[in-house]
């Protein structure tokens, strides 16, 4: 790249090392030439007290509370690299990868919306093949800012 | 058009009642470096964008930026939300809980109120970008400061998370105003406002 006066510039990131979907999340990327962790708050990954599955001891919560993980993890790959394409349209690698990861989620939302209840208006219509001629069930299960499945 | 999706994208499960936290981490929430002023920066940035593209990372960084405000929002509620009045009374939430109890309304930690006069829409890519990479270095500070003070790690870790993707939107901005700079004139990137001076903008 050329460089000139009196304007910002930020290197073109390359493809790189790329974290799979559970260290992603809990690593903030999923580019490792892009995590840059604070001192202060770097526990080399340790921690994991919000990423993992409480539920205590009941299973139905437990299950919920592993499919609802699975979908944050898929679903936060999907969004870092939507913004790496936005820069990278001609990126095939990072396509195929989004390409993989949509299926993925659109597979779990499917199941979440199956086995307890809709995340997405689209879910809803998932949600029927549960009970036909249930009721409309979009406001089931907790609010996102309740802890999620807690 | 937006659509909702019922789940934060980091997930927030703090189990311990804590009002000086929240009142720290309401920062991000309507703080001058915060959020809410991020998104709308964003989300209003992008209609002149003269690159179509850079335009649509606009609305995908300011959407992202909407899930974070939610992730601010779920914490300063999970902190707040069993709040007794000798707690409130005590731990310097008091001034916020006379007007608003422990309902949500952003402002900085300091308790002024949200305002667009945070951030700008100034109609010209490179200072609009160049405001876009300084408000997320400037978002980054604020979590490194959380950071320091806050030691519950059921807090630690969203604020973690939250600040490794100013770093990503960073370069992501970075990328946009290479993108930018590559339709003006290499030689004056001053010479004319490419929202502005349409005449003169090859067209992408």
């Amino acid at each position: 790249m050329e460089h000139h006066l009196a304007v910002a510039s930020v290197p073109i990131q390359p493809w790189g090392q790329i974290y799979d979907s559970q260290t992603a999340l809990k690593r903030g990327t999923i580019f490792q030439d892009l995590d840059m962790p604070f001192y202060a708050a770097d526990d080399g990954g340790a921690a994991g007290c919000c990423l993992g599955v409480s539920g205590g001891s009941d299973p139905q919560q437990q299950e919920r509370e592993r499919l609802m993980l699975d979908i944050s993890q898929v679903c936060f790959t999907v969004d870092d690299l939507r913004l790496y394409l936005d820069t990278h349209p001609q990126d095939v690698q990072a396509l195929g990868m989004l390409k993989d990861h949509l299926a993925q989620r659109r597979q779990l939302l499917a199941e979440f919306a199956q086995r307890f209840y809709p995340l997405t208006m689209d879910c809803m219509a998932e949600c029927g093949q549960r009970e036909p001629g249930a009721c409309y069930c979009w406001q089931e299960g907790p609010m996102p800012w309740e802890g999620a499945c807690v | 058009m937006w659509t909702y999706e019922k789940r934060l994208q980091f997930p927030v499960k703090i189990t311990k009642t804590c009002p000086k936290t929240a009142q720290l981490i309401i920062s991000q929430y309507g703080g001058p470096d915060g959020e809410l002023s991020a998104s709308m920066r964003y989300l209003s940035q992008r209609y002149t964008m003269p690159v179509k593209a850079v335009g649509g990372l606009l609305t995908d960084i300011g959407t992202e930026e909407l899930a974070h405000m939610e992730i601010i929002c779920a914490m300063v509620y999970q902190l707040t939300k069993d709040l007794t009045i000798e707690e409130a009374k005590t731990a310097g939430f008091d001034a916020y809980y006379i007007d608003h109890t422990s309902g949500l309304w952003p402002q900085a930690a300091a308790g002024v109120p949200f305002t667009a006069l945070e951030f700008q829409s100034k109609g010209d890519a490179l200072a609009d970008l160049t405001e876009d990479l300084a408000a997320e270095q400037k978002a980054r500070t604020v979590y490194d400061n959380l950071l320091r003070m806050i030691t519950d790690p059921e807090v630690r870790e969203p604020l973690r998370f939250l600040r490794a993707r100013e770093i990503v939107h960073f370069q992501r901005f970075g990328e946009a105003l290479e993108k930018t700079k590559e339709r003006l004139d290499q030689k004056d990137y001053y010479f004319y406002n490419p929202e502005f001076d349409k005449q003169m903008t090859p067209r992408v």
